[in-house]
Parts: structure tokens; C-alpha cells; sequence
């Protein structure tokens, strides 16, 4: 064991005029340090596209999962994938990436535009073995990994990207090694690379994309825990138990709640500066508390917080302003979503008088209820999470 | 003297930032910079009389529409 994490993060455009993505991204977790993720370009696009690349990317990840072989997994495509009444072919490309206990990559590759692999900011060549399987030339490869390694797998209209309109060759795989290098170590997520990827891809065809174009980023990184107070415990002899506990756990510590930071202040007899400071946001501003690496507003702050999480988890369009903004909102975003991995939460169920008034938009099942969706959406980003109510 | 402006939910809800704004304006013109230190602090606890607002710990209840009102008669007035 050692204390290595994943981060994935993908994102795909369609065929200009298309509503479906004929790309396909599926990720199975087997268990706690081993995921399988397959990246599935289907023949053609539109409908036929979408539902081949889905059938191989559904049937491999779960076959490599329960732990069969790559030779059954590509024989059971073979025999089961619908043929093109047009081509006479069942087709669907593919790129596995098997990471193994955090500690091995396995990349099993079809047909696909071979996986870019940046270790240390520069493009390491690993290599492949080249194998054969019902008539179909597979490529495969085992990496020992590296904190800080980003695996880029994409289909193939990353790569055809500007044919005939700004190169003649489209956007050449070692164009896009150059341009990953630059990113890869700035320390942006998966999601975001992957983003500004099918960003440069989208513009590279003047917005009307020739082919679905997909990117699946995953990042190596070390396990980075993090702890946030939300709201004072429902009884106040509570206070002190919350806080040792709080303050005892490993990682930065977030602070949202005016009252909340109060009692933090009181517990550390620090004082407790708020700043008025209004960053250009709706938000209220933060605090400083020494001892305490961000202290934030509650409510309304978290609130901003959960849409940012929901838009970065469809579009991602919302990225430029919580990723370089210094309010408290972006703060909180910056260190959940991008910094890290494990999340502990310590909420406190207090009923706060001044929050009944039915005048304000906010209240107590709210606030309950902004932190299971964050929790939710935290999830759903690979991340670990705690919840504990006090 | 000091002013100081919550700025937790409540009152921000009800206003906060544009009485903080109009004060810090208004300190500008008056040029008051030397004699009036304008801060921010969370809750205190009277969230229902928002936003709240108190002046060398004397508390004062301001709307975005009564800060400029608040600020002639509580602050030009005792500093002259």
C-alpha cells in the first residue's frame, strides 16, 4: 500500500449537429485503490455510435472488474456487439487503463490514438507490447506509478482536430504532448485538463466539431485530507467535544459559519478578524483565524459552493471564475475540488433563531440538505467522504 | 472611533454590503480615514434588528436606505 489516490476527469464534444456523443467513458471501481476505466470511440456517430461505444465500454469495465481476461473481454465484444447494416462491421475502439492497488497501470489499447503519459512535466514513452486477438492488434503496457504521472487517453477526433482548416494533418498527437506538458504539473484537476483539452479541440474545428472528440484524464496524486466545520452542535455542552475532535484530525481546516467560527475562535483563544473585503462576488466576505486555514460565511457560502460542484460535474463552464476568484465560495472550492481528497465533514445541527425568519431564504432543513448534496457531488468527483453530525 | 458592520448571513441577506460600501465611501469624501477605523465582524446575535451595526460598542440597527442618514448623525456630527 502505498498513499497514492486517483483523480479522473473526462470530458467529450459531439459531432457538429449530433445530440449524441458516439464517445464513451465508463469507470468501474473493483475496490478501494483499483479502477478500471474505459474510453470507447464507436464507429460513425450519432445513435449507432453512442450505443456500440456504450455496449464496449459497459461490457469491458465490468468483465476487467470481476477480474477476466482482455482475451475474453474483446472475443465477448466481438460476439456480442450489433453489426453496422451500412459497413458490415461491428467496430468500437477502445483504451483500458487498469490501475492496479494505486501502484501499476495497466493501459490496454485498440485502435484508439495511443495514451499520452507525462511524468514530471515531460511525455515518458512507456512501452508496449503489441498482441493479438480474434484478427485485432491490441496494445498493451504495465507502468509502475509515480506521484504526479497524467495519463491523457482520448478517441481520435482529438487528434483530427483542424484537418483542412488550420493543419493539414489535423491536431498531431505530439502537438497535443506539448500542450499537455504545459498544463500537466500546474496544478489544475483532471477534469479541468481534461476540459482545456476538448476546449483547444473544439476551437481547432472552428466550434463544429468533425467527429465526437473525448478526453480522460487521470492524474496520480497523494492523498490529501481535509476537514470543514459547518455550523455550531445542537447542544451547546457539545462545543468543546466538536472541536477537539476537529481540530485533532490531519489536513487543513475550513471554518464555515459566523457563529460556527465564534466558538472555533473561543476554543483557540484567538481572535477572530472578519474582513470586509467584498471580492467581486455575492458572497459574504471571510474571515482570519489563526490556526484555521479559511473561515467563510455559512449558508450562502456553501450554497454558491454546491452550484459551482453541480456545473463542474455537467459543463464545467463556471471553472475560470471559482478557480482564480478570492472569495469565499472559491476558496472553499479551490481547496475541496482541486486540492483534496479525503473530506471530512463535522456538522452541527443547531437551529439558528435568527435563520426561522420566514422572511429569509434560509433555514435549518436548507442548510441539512446543502450538505448531503455537497457530500453527494463530492462523491461523485472520486473523493472521499466523512460525515459526522453533532 | 470604530465602526463595525456584520457581515453573517443574516445581515448580509439584509443588506451588508451596501451599508459597508456607503461607509467606506462616505469615509473617503469626508476624509476620514485617520479618524475612523471601519471593520467587519460575524454574528452578534441580534440578527432580527439587521443589519447590524455598532459604533465604539454602542449598537445601532441600519438599512441600506438609513446608512447615509445613520452615518451623518452618528458619526460627522459626534466627530465634529
Amino acid at each position: 500500500m502505498n498513499n497514492l489516490c486517483t483523480d479522473i476527469g473526462w470530458k467529450s464534444i459531439n459531432h457538429a449537429g449530433e445530440q449524441l456523443c458516439g464517445d464513451h467513458v465508463d469507470i468501474v471501481e473493483q475496490d478501494e485503490n483499483s479502477t478500471v476505466i474505459v474510453l470507447a470511440d464507436g464507429l460513425g456517430s450519432g445513435v449507432k455510435a453512442s450505443i456500440l461505444s456504450t455496449l464496449t465500454s459497459k461490457i469491458i469495465s465490468t468483465m476487467m472488474a470481476s477480474g477476466l481476461s482482455i482475451e475474453d473481454c474483446v472475443k465477448t465484444i466481438a460476439a456480442t456487439l450489433p453489426i453496422c447494416s451500412e459497413r458490415g462491421v461491428a467496430y468500437s475502439t477502445f483504451t483500458i487503463i487498469h490501475l492496479i492497488n494505486n501502484e501499476t497501470a495497466e493501459l490496454i489499447q485498440y485502435d484508439n490514438p495511443m495514451a499520452i503519459l507525462i511524468r514530471d512535466g515531460k511525455n515518458y514513452d512507456y512501452p508496449k507490447t503489441e498482441m493479438h486477438i480474434d484478427g485485432k492488434k491490441i496494445f498493451r503496457s504495465s507502468v509502475k506509478l509515480q506521484e504526479n504521472d497524467v495519463f491523457v487517453a482520448m478517441s481520435d477526433g482529438c487528434p483530427h482536430a483542424g484537418i483542412g482548416i488550420g493543419y493539414n494533418f489535423g491536431w498531431q498527437r505530439d502537438d497535443i504532448i506539448i500542450f499537455m506538458e504545459a498544463l500537466a504539473n500546474a496544478g489544475y484537476t483532471s477534469k479541468t485538463l481534461s476540459t482545456y483539452l476538448v476546449d483547444e479541440v473544439n476551437k481547432l474545428y472552428g466550434e463544429q466539431p468533425g467527429d465526437d472528440a473525448t478526453a480522460c484524464v487521470v492524474k496520480i496524486r497523494r492523498r490529501e485530507p481535509m476537514n470543514i466545520l459547518f455550523g455550531p452542535p445542537s447542544n451547546r455542552n457539545d462545543c468543546d467535544r466538536m472541536m477537539s475532535l476537529f481540530f485533532s484530525k490531519e489536513g487543513k481546516h475550513i471554518i464555515c459559519g459566523g457563529t460556527t467560527s465564534t466558538i472555533a475562535a473561543k476554543y483557540l483563544r484567538r481572535p477572530l478578524r472578519a474582513s470586509i473585503e467584498y471580492e467581486k462576488s455575492d458572497v459574504p466576505p471571510i474571515a482570519k483565524l489563526e490556526g484555521v486555514d479559511l473561515v467563510t460565511e455559512g449558508v450562502i457560502t456553501v450554497n454558491k459552493v454546491l452550484s459551482y460542484a453541480e456545473d463542474y460535474l455537467s459543463g464545467n463552464e463556471l471553472y475560470e471564475e471559482w478557480s482564480f476568484r478570492k472569495d469565499g465560495a472559491s476558496l472553499i472550492c479551490q481547496l475541496l475540488f482541486e486540492e483534496a481528497t479525503d473530506i471530512n465533514f463535522y456538522v452541527g445541527r443547531a437551529m439558528n433563531p435568527a435563520h426561522q425568519n420566514p422572511d429569509l431564504p434560509i433555514n435549518f432543513s436548507i442548510k441539512m440538505k446543502l450538505v448531503e448534496e455537497l457530500s453527494r457531488c463530492l462523491k461523485q468527483m472520486g473523493k472521499r467522504i466523512k460525515v459526522s453530525y453533532f | 472611533m470604530k465602526i463595525t458592520v456584520c457581515i453573517g448571513s443574516s445581515c448580509h441577506l439584509k443588506g451588508s454590503r451596501q451599508v459597508v460600501e456607503q461607509l467606506q465611501y462616505q469615509i473617503n469624501q469626508h476624509n476620514l480615514k485617520e479618524s475612523v477605523e471601519l471593520g467587519g465582524t460575524f454574528c452578534m446575535g441580534k440578527c432580527q434588528q439587521g443589519v447590524c451595526v455598532t459604533v465604539d460598542d454602542k449598537f445601532f440597527s441600519v438599512t441600506p436606505e438609513t446608512v447615509s442618514e445613520f452615518f451623518k448623525t452618528e458619526i460627522l456630527e459626534k466627530l465634529t
